[in-house]
């Protein structure tokens, strides 16, 4: 946009040509304002008291502005405070206006002049839908704000005048009384439970029809998701059996947005206990949950990701539900996507896969998830190779001799041994154990020099010796045990290793495996 | 087959005797240990514990027998039991499975969904997004390196820009408008696109 040039060449022809957008919005500005005037000189008669300050100026933002706007919440407040519907009406489409605007809303103003419980008295105004709509409006943005700000709606008795507004015949109504609920919710698990106890879902519920409108039905959807999030409490059991049934329905829909919130609401759901995550998976929605991870929006594909994080973070039959669902077909395209987020949250749900039984450690291996598990152990950032350090210690723990036997030839040891130059001392001992649980399977195959010698190999052994003077007492210990009881062979280094011999091979009773380095 | 195991004190007396030629070297760790059946004088030696259930309040364990294939697994009840090491191993087997499995690291790093939302004048839309009707130009400017209008909409205060494109092809008569009030003639007609403001 560098057309100074350019625009110095025309700016006499132009009116609003050589300006940058911040002095185009002033002139827009002046603008309005003189088209209101001439509006106004039309209706002169009504308006003769409140001419310049009352209607409120959209867009004038700055400083200068603020004696402008003492102003005219002057006026809002004489119109809001009398008693004639119009003057109402319009100090409260003013005030909503002030609180729409994008950039320093004056939220706490307003709150000051006390407007809020003239707000919440026009909520119940059944006869007045403008005065509804517009405190509505006007309320939920104040909601919008901070904790300090939600409360002050909420101490005036906004709680239950919006539940009652759910069910107003005017839809951009209820759609509001949606809107200013969700902040509320949304603000923590205090206030969330507060609007549970007022029964609101099955209030909310009942504005879902097959003709509910697409923008309805976001609000909707965000507004649940809200009465579906924060721990510390989780929210009450019987609340969660009510949402879970339109949940399930809203997460059939095509619609982005609604998908995108459905997932949060699922994913925050069963972010918990087991029983929760119980509650969520006896749906059948795991099958769509992996499916929207393979959406190709972000936005759905993270919260499905993480919702499906969680699932395979509880018991071994609720990881086997999302296995059977095709997560593990999944996987490998999340890991390889360029999106650290998504990298680190595929790797910690490979890493709770991996933690099971070795039944589906098998499946790991069939669906081909070594390969992309290594690739991320050496280009992924940080958090994802740490996650991905966590699946091969799993991987080694839980995993049969053959398995594991697997895992090393896929290059994964190679991966972790690099990995032993990072400063962290936790990631340093999940290494290690790595390590330690694959000379226990070598152990039973008779193979620990093999192992020993092709740690040496990968340049294993010289990082697990310099371990031993890290500053950590564990990352000390263990490395020296290491030494101590797999290397410690003096004949090691004189072993002469031809060309030949750097095979390594395993040899379990059955199955004959090389591995070839 | 030499029998490496030593009587093991079962609680009544089992008759772990030469008779029991079920062992091998390498179950040190499991210990051998026997189940009685009821009325028959055979032993049958557990293998491993591979599950536990309760069924009508009791306790089950499904024992894998030595000497035997899977199929022959069977469900016994905790107090026929006397394996305490295999029953303990297997329960610390599924303390470390669950042990493997980690949480929610925590907050999805910033990509959440926001907890609170304002609604704003229109709802953030711009233009023609707001699905108002275009009454008329009031300006024009290029400086954002495309031509766009000042548009004053029909019952709204609030102009705002939209592109001479988009405007072009939506409201032809409001652009037509727009240039004819500010045509100028000069000595000789420019027969240009451009446009020609007056100021």
């Amino acid at each position: 946009m560098s057309t100074e040039s350019v625009v110095n060449k025309r700016v006499s022809k132009f009116k609003n040509m050589g300006k940058d957008l911040a002095k185009l919005r002033e002139k827009r500005v002046s603008e309005c304002v003189e088209l209101r005037k001439a509006q106004k000189n039309e209706s002169i008669l009504k308006r003769r008291n409140i001419i310049l300050s009352s209607l409120p100026d959209e867009e004038a933002v700055s400083p200068e502005h603020n004696d402008t706007l003492s102003f005219r919440i002057e006026d809002i407040i004489r119109d809001v405070n009398s008693e004639d519907r119009e003057a109402q009406t319009r100090g409260c489409q003013a005030a909503r206006k002030l609180l729409s605007k994008g950039c320093d809303p004056p939220f706490k103003e307003i709150v000051d002049a006390g407007l809020l419980s003239r707000f919440v008295s026009f909520l119940s105004m059944d006869d007045e839908p403008t005065l509804q709509f517009e405190s509505a409006w006007a309320l939920t943005n104040i909601a919008s704000g901070n904790s300090w700000h939600t409360q002050q709606v909420v101490q005036q008795g906004a709680v239950p005048a919006f539940i009652n507004l759910l069910a107003s015949p005017m839809l951009h109504i209820s759609e509001q009384a949606v809107w200013a609920l969700g902040n509320i919710a949304g603000d923590g698990p205090a206030y969330r439970d507060i609007l549970i106890g007022c029964n609101v879902i099955p209030a909310l519920l009942a504005r879902i029809s097959p003709d509910t409108p697409v923008g309805y039905l976001r609000n909707l959807t965000w507004t649940l998701s809200n009465l579906c999030r924060n721990k510390k409490p989780c929210p009450p059991s019987f609340a969660v059996q009510q949402m879970l049934p339109p949940l399930v329905r809203l997460l059939h829909l095509s619609d982005k947005n609604i998908l995108s919130d459905a997932c949060w609401a699922i994913s925050y759901l069963t972010d918990g206990s087991n029983d929760r995550i119980d509650l969520v998976v006896k749906t059948g929605i795991v099958p769509r949950l992996v499916e929207l991870m393979n959406n190709k929006e972000l936005f759905i594909v993270t919260p499905a990701l993480r919702s499906i994080g969680n699932i395979v973070s509880g018991s071994d039959l609720h990881t086997q539900m999302a296995i059977d669902a095709g997560v593990l077909n999944v996987l490998p395209k999340l890991l390889r996507l360029p999106k650290p987020t998504v990298q680190k949250e595929a790797a910690w749900a490979l890493s709770n896969i991996a933690a099971g039984p070795c039944q589906q450690i098998q499946q790991l291996i069939t669906c081909g998830l070594l390969l992309p598990l290594v690739e991320v152990l050496r280009n992924g950032d940080f958090k994802t190779q740490k996650e991905a350090v966590w699946a091969v210690t799993n991987f080694t723990n839980g995993g049969t001799v053959e398995q594991v036997v697997s895992l090393v030839q896929s290059g994964a040891l190679e991966a972790i041994i690099n990995l032993l130059q990072v400063k962290d001392a936790k990631f340093i001992l999940i290494i290690l154990e790595a390590v330690n649980n694959m000379f226990i399977a070598a152990e039973k195959l008779g193979e620990t020099e093999k192992l020993s010698l092709l740690i040496e190999e990968l340049g294993g052994l010289e990082q697990i010796e310099m371990l031993q003077n890290h500053e950590n007492e564990m990352v000390y210990q263990t490395a020296h045990d290491l030494i101590e009881k797999y290397f410690n062979d003096g004949d090691i280094e004189e072993v002469q290793v031809d060309t030949t011999q750097t095979e390594f091979e395993f040899k379990p009773p059955d199955v004959q495996k090389t591995f070839e380095f | 087959m030499s029998m490496s195991q030593t009587p093991e004190p079962s609680s009544d007396g089992a008759t772990v005797t030469e008779e029991a030629t079920i062992t091998t070297p390498e179950k040190e760790k499991k210990a051998d240990e026997v189940v009685e059946e009821e009325e028959e004088e055979e032993e049958y030696v557990v293998e491993k514990v591979l599950n536990r259930r309760v069924v009508k309040g009791k306790v089950e364990y499904l024992l894998k027998w030595k000497g035997f294939s899977n199929e022959d697994n069977t469900w016994e009840p905790e107090e026929n039991l006397d394996c305490p090491d295999l029953i303990a191993e297997y329960l610390q087997k599924q303390k470390s499975a669950n042990e493997g499995k980690r949480k929610a690291p925590g907050e999805a790093d910033g990509d959440e969904s926001k907890s609170k939302k304002k609604k704003d004048d229109n709802e953030k839309l711009r233009g023609f997004a707001r699905g108002l009707e275009p009454e008329r130009i009031i300006g024009a400017t290029d400086s954002t390196g495309e031509l766009m209008f000042l548009m004053k909409w029909k019952h709204s205060d609030e102009a705002d820009l939209v592109p001479a494109k988009e405007a072009n092809v939506k409201c032809p008569q409001v652009v037509i408008s727009f240039y004819e009030e500010r045509l100028t003639w000069h000595s000789y007609p420019s027969e240009d696109e451009k446009k020609d403001d007056k100021n």
